[in-house]
């Protein structure tokens, strides 16, 4: 295994240097326990030895199997408690620990007969309970100290005792996901260590696991990222893009902050928004599926009515209105599916610009009247060959073509997504959606909904249609996600259920990547939602809690379409689909006097032909 | 002074030749002899690419040769390795060239832990501006390596502030665009160093983007402290595959020999 290399150097060399809180997961004892580990990625991973009082315990003899099945890149640490020099040897020799941590009344003679019987990295564990107890802390020769308030009974100790150690720490009792980035900023540990805080009921339990890590990392990393950044959601956001790109990003954050309170610019947007796209959109009461559900009220929000058939139109006129009085005369875009591409080609046909849009050569085929729709519009469309050919490869195409013409392009981005102030923009544009349900909600039922839902691929209808509920702590914010085959499988696009923290596309954020950071690539029956990224206010949302991401399958998308057409006399686009799918789950588990809204956020006539070959019929446009 | 400034320090006319490859490609056993051929060819820093999957600041050429690399499943653990197995005959010196979330997957602190002990010199990362720097720079400087910062045509102003946080050798794109070949370089070139220069007339500025032949990479050097080929050596490993060594020594010989003749 490639990454065996890297075990075990880490812990000395690191101590003297600054970075992110590294995250110890103490007290494994089941193969099951390190799956989880692996998935949630902790720097240290830790084994109570030989020590039968505690129910973590794992015996000597048993403690390779279970420490082999431990993913590279994870250090693995045996915890003992007095147990004999030559044990310990023993165990780091075979490759089966890379640190010991000593638990027990070890002295100063045990630590020095240790490291003449091998090279193991020693953590020294302390009860701080006294300012006494931190100086014997800072007199131990270990290579790293762990302060705690006692036997790992797991209560919180007073963490103002550890404030004044002068050596680098991990502080470990009591932390959990609710308050470990709490402890970070209160104290500023080196690492932290977890056990009775990621179990319930005396076992490892993999969501507080997954939800601790996830905590001190985006804690850490909010202390990680450099202080001139722009655009941060929490900690995602940031402009991560080539130096070339760097001043056009920062005119286009000029101008638009200029133009977003121009009275004028504003009432050419509106004109636009109401005599070209057919704005407002409807608020349609869906009687039908109300009545078949048996829960709460079903309210649609029928962005699928635009011109164009999408919410797509809303981002697009803004910025093609911004770009014009940039100065800038020829648009240029990505696209999925062709809906993007073909709102931003009505766009530039109107305004009379020039307007190039790159496709991955595997969607232009899959999309063969939307080339030829934008062909019409006069457009032109550009293959994109590189990588896999689809929706990542247009976008990074995209990006490309920008760094070699500035001067005169803009880059009409698509989604809530992309460097700053792209999130900004496109979300600020998109939020029309979120206006005007807010206001026909309360029009017609006088409160607020009780749920708002909508599909996330990149994720700008989603925030359009939360944006000004974002404050209404009473209204419950559901985003759905293309699961694809199964989160469980490859084949998802799930990005919140499924990726890792990231880098890419100019974005700090979540992103579906194997464990080396390279792009993974992604499937969903939706051509809009397959994007291995999601938008960093998405992310922002999710770690705050304040928005749910949930999974939809292909099978389960599919289902919705075909039921909303039936039920309602509405064919949704299958990206839309994945949020009526959920609604068709939530609506019946709330009561009658509650309401709903789903957004439409565009019409499947584009989509007949897939789902029908889906269903086994052989259809072709 | 840090390893990377050392190595243009240590050339002939303290001008330094940095040519680029990818690091898997076409397979790792070929990227160490074409580390070696090239150091003994007059390389005076080598940019080592760790293959990204969307590599969105490079042109065709080295695009296709990170896929290629990724599909031998080159991983950032080998690509280490393989400079492990260089250190044990050769001490050039060494910069990684890949991009941010390459670094940031690894971890930062891990990463640039791993490359100081196989004493490289730090790391180009072209989706890392400014403003996003110092999120890698701090662990970095902590390990004693450079987070190299680049100046494209278009930073006019920026080139004052970007200068003055800079470490190692400021990276002058030559050209708009991605990487690759080019006939004609039509930036003025002088003028982009000379704003380097006002604020830190010590740190070395070489440039890359566009650079193909022995003239080109001379005329560069003159108006610079440097010049960096990449595209044209690459696509000579993707022509010639196995072959490569001694037809890329040949060719670095040349350039370096330009670079090392410039005034």
């Amino acid at each position: 295994m490639s990454g065996k290399g890297a075990r075990g150097e880490g812990l000395a060399a690191s101590l003297g240097a600054t970075g992110p809180t590294r995250v110890k997961l103490c007290g494994m004892s089941r193969p099951e326990d390190i799956e989880t580990v692996n998935e949630a990625r902790p720097d240290y991973v830790g084994f109570v030895v030989d020590f039968p009082r505690s129910h973590r315990s794992v015996a000597s003899e048993e403690l390779p199997a279970l420490s082999t099945l431990v993913a590279p890149g994870i250090q693995r640490v045996g915890v003992f408690v007095d147990a004999p020099v030559e044990n310990v040897a023993r165990l780091f020799v075979r490759g089966a620990i890379d640190v010991a941590q000593l638990h027990g009344h070890e002295d100063e003679g045990y630590i020095a007969r240790l490291r003449s019987a091998c090279g193991v990295p020693i953590i020294q564990a302390f009860s701080v309970r006294a300012a006494s107890d931190v100086a014997c802390a800072e007199a131990s020769s270990a290579d790293l100290v762990l302060l705690d308030n006692g036997q790992g009974t797991g209560e919180a100790f007073d963490w103002s005792l550890v404030r004044g150690v002068r050596r680098p720490f991990l502080l470990a009792g009591g932390l959990t996901a609710a308050n470990v980035a709490q402890a970070m900023a209160s104290v500023h540990p080196w690492g932290v260590d977890m056990s009775s805080g990621i179990e319930t009921d005396g076992v490892k339990d993999r969501q507080k696991i997954l939800a601790a890590v996830r905590a001190v990392q985006a804690e850490g990393s909010k202390m990680g990222n450099s202080s001139a950044s722009r655009g941060r959601f929490g900690i995602h956001g940031g402009q991560y893009i080539p130096e070339t790109l760097m001043n056009a990003v920062l005119e286009l954050e000029e101008a638009y902050d200029h133009y977003k309170n121009d009275p004028e610019f504003n009432a050419e947007l509106t004109d636009l928004f109401n005599n070209y796209a057919g704005r407002p959109s409807r608020l349609y009461f869906a009687t039908n599926m109300t009545a078949d559900l048996g829960g709460a009220k079903v309210y649609l929000k029928r962005e699928d009515l635009n011109h164009t058939g999408a919410h797509k139109i809303n981002n697009v006129l803004g910025q093609a209105l911004l770009a014009q009085k940039m100065g800038k005369t020829r648009l240029i875009a990505e696209t999925g599916a062709g809906q993007h591409g073909v709102a931003t080609a009505t766009a530039a046909a109107l305004m009379g610009m020039e307007c190039v849009v790159y496709m991955g050569r595997e969607d232009m085929e899959r999309q063969a009247l939307n080339v030829y729709r934008m062909r019409l519009l006069g457009a032109e469309v550009r293959g994109v060959d590189a990588g896999t050919a689809t929706l990542k490869d247009a976008v990074s195409e995209t990006f490309r073509e920008w760094t070699q013409r500035i001067d005169d392009t803009h880059y009409c981005l698509g989604s809530v997504m992309g460097p700053h102030p792209f999130p900004t923009i496109v979300r600020d544009f998109q939020a029309v959606i979120s206006r005007e349900s807010r206001a026909q909600m309360l029009e017609v039922e006088g409160k607020l909904p009780d749920a708002v839902l909508a599909c996330v691929g990149g994720g700008s209808n989603a925030i359009g249609s939360f944006y000004h509920y974002i404050h209404d702590e009473g209204v419950r914010l559901i985003g759905c996600e293309a699961a694809g085959r199964g989160i469980d499988t490859w084949e998802t696009a799930a990005t919140i259920n499924t990726g890792r923290l990231g880098i890419f596309h100019g974005m700090k954020s979540y992103f579906c990547q194997d464990e080396y950071g390279q792009i993974a690539p992604v499937y969903s029956i939706s051509a809009g939602l397959d994007y291995p990224g999601v938008g960093p206010e998405h992310a922002a949302l999710h770690d705050s809690g304040r928005a749910e991401y949930v999974a939809i399958t292909d099978d389960e998308a599919v289902d919705a379409f075909e039921y909303l057409s039936r039920t309602e006399g509405v064919i949704p686009a299958i990206e839309s689909a994945h949020a009526v799918a959920y609604a068709m789950k939530l609506a019946p588990s709330m009561r009658p006097d509650q309401t709903m809204i789903v957004t439409l956020s565009g019409r499947g006539d584009k989509d007949v032909a897939a789902i029908a070959r889906y269903r086994g019929e052989d259809l072709h446009e | 002074m840090s390893r990377i400034a050392d190595a243009f320090a240590a050339s002939p006319n303290g001008k330094a030749f940095i040519p680029f490859i990818t690091a898997g490609d076409p397979t790792l056993a070929v990227t160490e002899k074409l580390v070696l051929a090239m150091a003994d060819a007059g390389a005076d820093l080598i940019e080592l690419g760790i293959p990204f999957s969307d590599p969105t600041a490079e042109g065709p050429v080295i695009q296709d040769a990170n896929l290629r690399a990724l599909r031998n499943r080159v991983t950032t653990d080998d690509v280490f390795a393989m400079v492990e197995r260089v250190r044990a005959c050769s001490d050039v010196p060494l910069v990684i060239m890949t991009y941010a979330n390459v670094v940031f997957s690894y971890g930062i602190e891990r990463f640039a832990a791993r490359q100081a002990e196989l004493g490289m010199g730090g790391v180009i990362l072209p989706d890392v501006p400014h403003e996003e720097k110092e999120e890698f720079d701090v662990p970095f400087s902590a390990a004693g390596l450079d987070v190299v910062s680049l100046i494209a045509p278009t930073s006019h102003e920026r080139i004052r502030s970007i200068a003055a946080d800079a470490k190692g050798f400021v990276y002058c794109v030559s050209s708009l665009g991605v990487t690759g070949v080019r006939s004609q370089i039509t930036t003025d070139i002088g003028a982009m160093v000379s704003l380097v220069k006002d604020v830190r007339p010590d740190l070395p500025c070489a440039v890359g983007f566009g650079i193909s032949t022995p003239e080109q990479a001379a005329r560069m050097a003159a108006a610079s402290d440097g010049a960096i080929v990449g595209s044209a050596i690459v696509k000579l490993i993707g022509e010639l595959r196995e072959g490569c060594v001694e037809p890329v020594a040949t060719y670095v010989r040349d350039l370096a020999a330009a670079v090392h003749s410039a005034r």
